[in-house]
């Protein structure tokens, strides 16, 4: 059965209809055509498909469809700033080093994000407790980790 | 030395921002018109006849376009050893055997046709270990050869041989030996983006495959081979390279899923795209192969190394790919890690009913070093020399050709050892008891190409155009490794313009010149090299034909100067006569002559001279080519002789690690990596591909195992298959590299993107062992190994 | 099949009207492992009754003791000002589920009706001496939380019965607990884990509670354990017969994970440590 459900993507009110069973993965990568979610299990291990809602990380792979309904989802189509920058976070990793393939890096600066926003002061233990979740197969993730504090300190002279 | 403008300085890479951005478009993201989506059934015995396919009910499924089998498709072979099928007729030899496959409107429907299909099986023995496959009497996996002649057994008939020197003489000079059989697991290359291909025909039947593969000129080859099994002889295959999810040998080979979603794409007269699951990915793509090896070294009472015997034997699975051939890659590291006379080496591989292996980082050579360099330290202790000064004593020196005829240029690997040393601090040990220790492992593996095929050579296309920017078309692939990073410098560099003017084209047999595949750690080095021979190329083309444009170009900069300018005087200085092609120098995409007055009119932006050149009668734009063939042999692997590679590359890595005793786990305090590079490139990505090598080791070393039962994945997922998170990741890690500045790499630089992997695990199994006295011979080194091994030495103790 | 209905009542008896017209219908929480179950085919439920509209069941409220409904986040749990000063064992078990993705959308009460036996949130609740409040259209109950666990997989919940919170006491000043995990990895489930609570009277122990995990078909309190040590001057002696007791009270299995007898093994160390963590003498 399909139904409708409205939600705010990246700042700006979204409508689609959609099937009951399909989680909020298919809704961006599906409809909404926002492929830099990406999908890498399916399972909530591999963090790949991280999305922001009501301010908190979570796997849209594993987030229902119908419980968007009326919240606040950023991907990380909603991080890039006017005139084709790139926002802190992605600037970062762009320059430590700490993207190689690509294909984790959506879901992993979502999580740095989701954390950055709440705590701008990380202790490195908590920046490897809040990207615990997500897998990286080619870096290591030494350079995604001094990305992050980088992130961190910028974004507090920001302020 | 020379002062580079782009070589070993920090860059970020040139794909990193679309990256960041969600931009790049890899395969899962890739949609053509009118797709549609293919899914397969994959066999639900491990060997089995089948005696029937009913597919009736998935044909009438609303939304399925095909269903195909054996039986209503060509046959198309696959594999080097021609012994696998796309879609299997008569008989399954493994789980993961594609029996049949179906397009549908979406990857839903296509999925319930799947469960829809009804087979019929007749269940057979199934072998899963060598040993049993290799009984008199065993079950064959395949009863005939790809020539339809029957076989013996179930042995793999590829011979990988090499004896060297005099081994009973060597075994007389031996005070001291030592021997041990090591094995490791399979292991699962774990690309974040699992693997899939979208394959399309055009109205003319010829064929584009947009493919998550490393070699896209030798898939063109298979493609085209089975456009032949299909009746379309002389149609052509392109294939396109996407952004790729990480890659790690596992696009190394074709594989049938490719074969299935061009068969569907044709019978139903659109696009079809099939993609894996990460279950798909983990059971039914072809994994590292796994390994038994026996090793016996023996030294005088010097510790000079006197012989080495080495057997090994592989679980070949049920078809063969590039798995089977890891042991050419070992046959390096036996003949040639240490100065060695006196080896022998000899590879067996059976077939039995277990998936099928193909290409993994190193290839074989991380196998082989873990038995290697345990044994060292095991022959080390028997023969009384610190593990440190053994190493030293045996190692490898430049300029020296090895037992299998490796010609040995640059070396490092006695810096490699010294730095390692002195980074953990070698000379002082931690008391027993302590239960912390220190263990260190070197390796050699190619660094300048890897001639295992007929040609190890790679083409490089510079267009320019007349904005200065400076196409390039190469075939070589990027899979987050950095070799676009890299080409970009390179090209740069060579060149004379900014990087931020060099723009890399996708890979794409359609307009790039052939290359033989991205692996064996030869990216870099091969496109570099290439780079550099091309951008001479069009250097030269470029001056010659300034000679005539620059003055007049010139002249009109000084013309307009002067407008501006009235009170200006040039200086003292003919250009006309110092227009000479060999004092021309091209920098930034500035021409200007070499040692000449600094003034700006006399600096020349490229664009403009390329311009001049361009836009008049008889006018001319720059494209240059160049094939580049690395000094490199085929070996004969029969014999064990032939040097593989234009130069090699060393490297030691250390590693200080505490065992808790009580519950076996084993804690990195400290991991040291010292590598000869050659040169260093881009230091973020050579960083970062050391960083994700460990990582990859470390993960070898402690957790990854694919566990297989009667010929079944047990962990298909990442719940329990696991590799290291950030968390496993939290220890500090040295890295540092010595430029040996090899004459045949680019800029002096050699392949680094296998050696940092190769090794970690012998590495961190000798630090256990000098922290608690226990030898694990059997990768991973789990916590309950450990606790095993532990309660058996106190047991020989009391 | 992998579709199904999904259903979001906005109150309890929507949701048991619901159940009763689809019988076959799961209760839904945060869904980290019901819809993996989905997807791997293990199950193939016609429809979904999600609990996350039902503002009843997600609250947290502190009153001497605690309520704390079924829906709560992990995070939730994690971020609430009070919790971890009054139960800070619960906080740390919490803090060693899944990752921060998982823990923003699982519940405590999934957690508990996933029933798996290694249920991180199972041990602290158990250890703490909780009661799990169990709902249907026409019946309330309250029962121990050890009594809640049937089987793996298997809770003693009777068809349309909601877990819609759980209720515990006030704690005694005296009362230290700790929480240990171990898993081949940080982010896993448990090979063995175990939760540990004891009330001190100076050097006498007056309260011992034990809850084991991954090492028994469900979440284990080692009641033999338990008795040894409560009432006892606790010694060095008593700690190792206390690991031998509890190595002999579990019933672990070998699986892909880990083989019996390491978990056993396992289980016998993280007692050790637990009782030497929480009387404060060094571990070596």
């Amino acid at each position: 059965m399909k139904k409708e459900i409205s939600f705010t993507l990246n700042g700006s009110e979204v409508t689609v209809t959609i099937d009951e069973h399909l989680c909020l993965i298919d809704i961006l990568r599906g409809p909404l055509g926002q492929t830099g979610t990406n999908e890498g299990c399916r399972e909530g291990e591999c963090g790949a498909c991280t999305v922001i809602v009501d301010g908190q990380a979570v796997n849209s792979c594993l987030y229902p469809a119908f419980e968007v309904e009326g919240k606040n989802v950023i991907t990380i189509e909603g991080l890039q700033e006017p005139n084709n920058k790139l926002s802190v976070f992605q600037q970062a990793f762009v320059d430590h080093g700490a993207i190689q393939c690509g294909f984790c890096t959506p879901g992993m600066i979502m999580s740095a994000k989701a954390l950055l926003d709440t705590n701008q002061n990380p202790t490195e233990d908590e920046i490897r407790d809040a990207l615990l979740g997500n897998l990286c197969r080619c870096t290591g993730y030494v350079q995604i980790v001094e990305a992050v504090k980088q992130a961190a300190v910028q974004l507090k002279n920001k302020k | 030395m020379t002062n580079f403008h782009y070589i070993g300085k920090e860059a970020s890479r040139p794909d990193g921002p679309d990256k960041a951005a969600g931009k790049a478009v890899y395969i899962q993201d890739l949609q053509r018109p009118g797709m549609l989506y293919g899914k397969i059934k994959f066999s639900d015995f491990p060997h089995a006849r089948i005696k029937h396919i009913d597919t009736s009910k998935a044909e009438r499924l609303t939304g399925v376009r095909a269903v195909i089998t054996a039986t209503n498709t060509p046959e198309i072979r696959l594999g080097f050893l021609r012994d696998n099928f796309a879609l299997k007729k008569d008989k399954v030899r493994q789980y993961r055997d594609e029996i049949a496959a179906v397009a549908a409107i979406d990857p839903e429907i296509a999925e319930e046709a799947i469960e829809l299909i009804k087979v019929e099986y007749e269940p057979l023995p199934g072998l899963f270990s060598p040993h049993e496959a290799m009984k008199e009497g065993a079950p064959l996996v395949h009863e005939t050869d790809p020539q339809g002649r029957p076989r013996a057994n179930n042995q793999v008939p590829l011979q990988f041989h090499h004896e060297s020197g005099d081994l009973e003489a060597g075994k007389r000079l031996a005070k001291h030996v030592v021997e041990g059989t090591f094995t490791t697991p399979m292991v699962q290359q774990c690309c974040m983006g699992t693997a899939g291909c979208i394959a399309e025909f055009d109205m003319n039947s010829n064929l584009t495959v947009w493919a998550k593969t490393q070699i896209p000129f030798l898939a063109q080859r298979d493609f085209n081979r089975a456009l032949s099994d299909m009746g379309l002889a002389g149609k052509n295959a392109r294939v396109i390279v996407p952004t790729l999810g990480g890659g790690f040998g596992s696009g190394l080979d074709t594989h049938c899923y490719e074969y299935i979603a061009i068969l569907l794409a044709f019978r139903t007269g659109y696009p079809v795209k099939i993609v894996y699951t990460r279950a798909e990915e983990f059971a039914n793509l072809s994994p590292r192969q796994s390994s038994t090896t026996k090793i016996i070294q023996g030294c005088d009472q010097n510790g000079k190394l006197t012989f080495r015997h080495v057997e090994v034997l592989q679980d070949n699975g049920a078809y063969t790919s590039w798995g089977a051939t890891y042991p050419s890659v070992m046959m390096m590291p036996a003949t040639s890690l240490y100065r060695i006379s006196n080896v022998y080496f000899n590879a067996q591989l059976v077939y039995t009913n277990n998936t099928y292996c193909q290409a993994m980082r190193g290839y074989g050579n991380p196998e082989f070093t873990w038995a290697l360099e345990s044994n060292m330290d095991e022959l080390a202790e028997e023969t009384g020399i610190d593990p440190f000064d053994f190493r030293m004593l045996n190692s490898n020196k430049p300029n020296e050709t090895t037992p299998m005829g490796l010609k040995i240029s640059t070396c490092g690997l006695k810096e490699c050892l010294e730095t390692v040393a002195q980074k953990l601090n070698w000379k002082k040990r931690y008391k027993k008891g302590k239960h912390r220790g220190k263990g260190l492992a070197s390796l050699i593996h190619v660094g300048g190409g890897a001639r295992i095929y007929r040609s190890d050579a790679s083409g490089l296309i510079l267009k320019l155009d007349d904005f200065g920017n400076v196409n390039v078309y190469h075939g070589g692939v990027e899979m987050g490794q950095g070799l676009h990073s890299v080409l970009t410098m390179a090209v740069a560099e060579a060149l004379g313009v900014s990087s931020e003017r060099v723009l890399i084209n996708p890979t794409d047999t359609g307009t790039c010149p052939w290359d033989v595949g991205t692996h064996a750690s030869r990216g870099a080095f091969m496109a570099c090299n290439a780079a550099i021979l091309a951008a001479n190329k069009l250097r030269d083309k470029i001056f010659g034909l300034a000679e005539v444009f620059y003055p007049q170009e010139v002249e009109k900069n000084l013309k307009k100067l002067k407008k501006k300018n009235p009170n200006y005087k040039p200086p003292d200085f003919d250009v006309i006569k110092a227009a000479r092609r060999e004092n021309f120098e091209l920098q930034d995409g500035f021409i200007f002559i070499k040692d000449g007055p600094q003034e700006s009119w006399l600096r020349l932006e490229l664009a403009r001279l390329l311009r001049a050149i361009h836009f008049r009668n008889q006018g001319q734009m720059f494209t240059t080519e160049v094939f580049y063939d690395p000094p490199n042999e085929l070996p004969d692997f029969k014999k064990g002789f032939g040097n593989i590679s234009a130069t090699y590359a060393f490297g030691t890595q250390g590693a200080e690690v505490e065992v808790d005793t009580e519950t076996g786990e084993v804690k990195i305090l400290k991991m040291v990596a010292a590598h000869d590079v050659g040169k260093v490139l881009n230091p973020q990505a050579l960083k970062g591909q050391m960083y994700g090598a460990i990582a990859q080791g470390i993960g070898y070393a402690f957790y990854e195992e694919l566990l297989s039962k009667q010929g079944k994945i047990l962990n298909p997922n990442f719940r329990d298959y696991k590799i290291p998170r950030v968390y496993e990741m939290n220890f500090p890690i040295e890295l540092e590299f010595i430029e040996s500045n090899d004459k045949f790499g680019p800029f002096g630089a050699k392949g680094v993107a296998e050696p940092g992997l190769v090794p970690t695990a012998p590495a961190i199994a000798n630090a256990i062992y000098d922290a608690i006295g226990v030898r694990i011979h059997d990768l991973p080194i789990t916590p309950d190994k450990v606790l095993a091994a532990l309660k058996k030495l106190k047991q020989t103790k009391d | 099949m992998k579709r199904f209905n999904y259903y979001k009542p906005r109150s309890l008896d929507e949701a048991w009207e619901l159940k009763e017209k689809i019988p076959d219908a799961l209760f839904i929480a945060g869904g980290t492992d019901i819809l993996v179950g989905i997807k791997n085919g293990e199950l193939y439920p016609p429809a979904l009754i999600s609990l996350r509209s039902i503002p009843e069941l997600n609250s947290i409220k502190i009153n001497g003791g605690a309520h704390i409904g079924a829906l709560t986040t992990i995070s939730d749990l994690i971020h609430h000002p009070a919790l971890y000063n009054i139960y800070p064992v619960l906080v740390e078990a919490a803090k060693r589920l899944g990752s921060v993705q998982i823990r923003n959308v699982a519940t405590i009460g999934g957690n508990l009706c996933n029933c798996s036996p290694c249920a991180d949130m199972a041990l602290p609740l158990l250890v703490l001496d909780a009661k799990v409040r169990l709902q249907t259209a026409k019946k309330n109950r309250e029962i121990p939380i050890d009594e809640f666990f049937k089987g793996p997989g298997e809770t003693n919940l009777t068809p349309n019965e909601i877990l819609t919170g759980i209720v515990l006491e006030s704690p005694r000043k005296s009362a230290k607990a700790i929480f240990l995990k171990k898993g081949r990895v940080r982010m896993d489930l448990a090979i063995a884990s175990l939760a540990a609570l004891m009330e001190m009277e100076g050097e006498k122990c007056q309260k011992a509670r034990l809850a084991a995990g991954s090492v028994a078909p469900v979440p284990l309190r080692l009641f033999k354990v338990e008795a040894q040590l409560e009432g006892t001057t606790i010694t060095d002696k008593l700690v190792a017969e206390a690991q031998q007791l509890a190595a002999e009270s579990v019933a672990p299995i070998t699986d892909i994970r880990a083989t019996k007898e390491y978990r056993r093994q396992i289980v016998s160390v993280l007692v050790k440590r637990a009782l030497k963590n929480i009387l404060g003498w060094s571990q070596a």
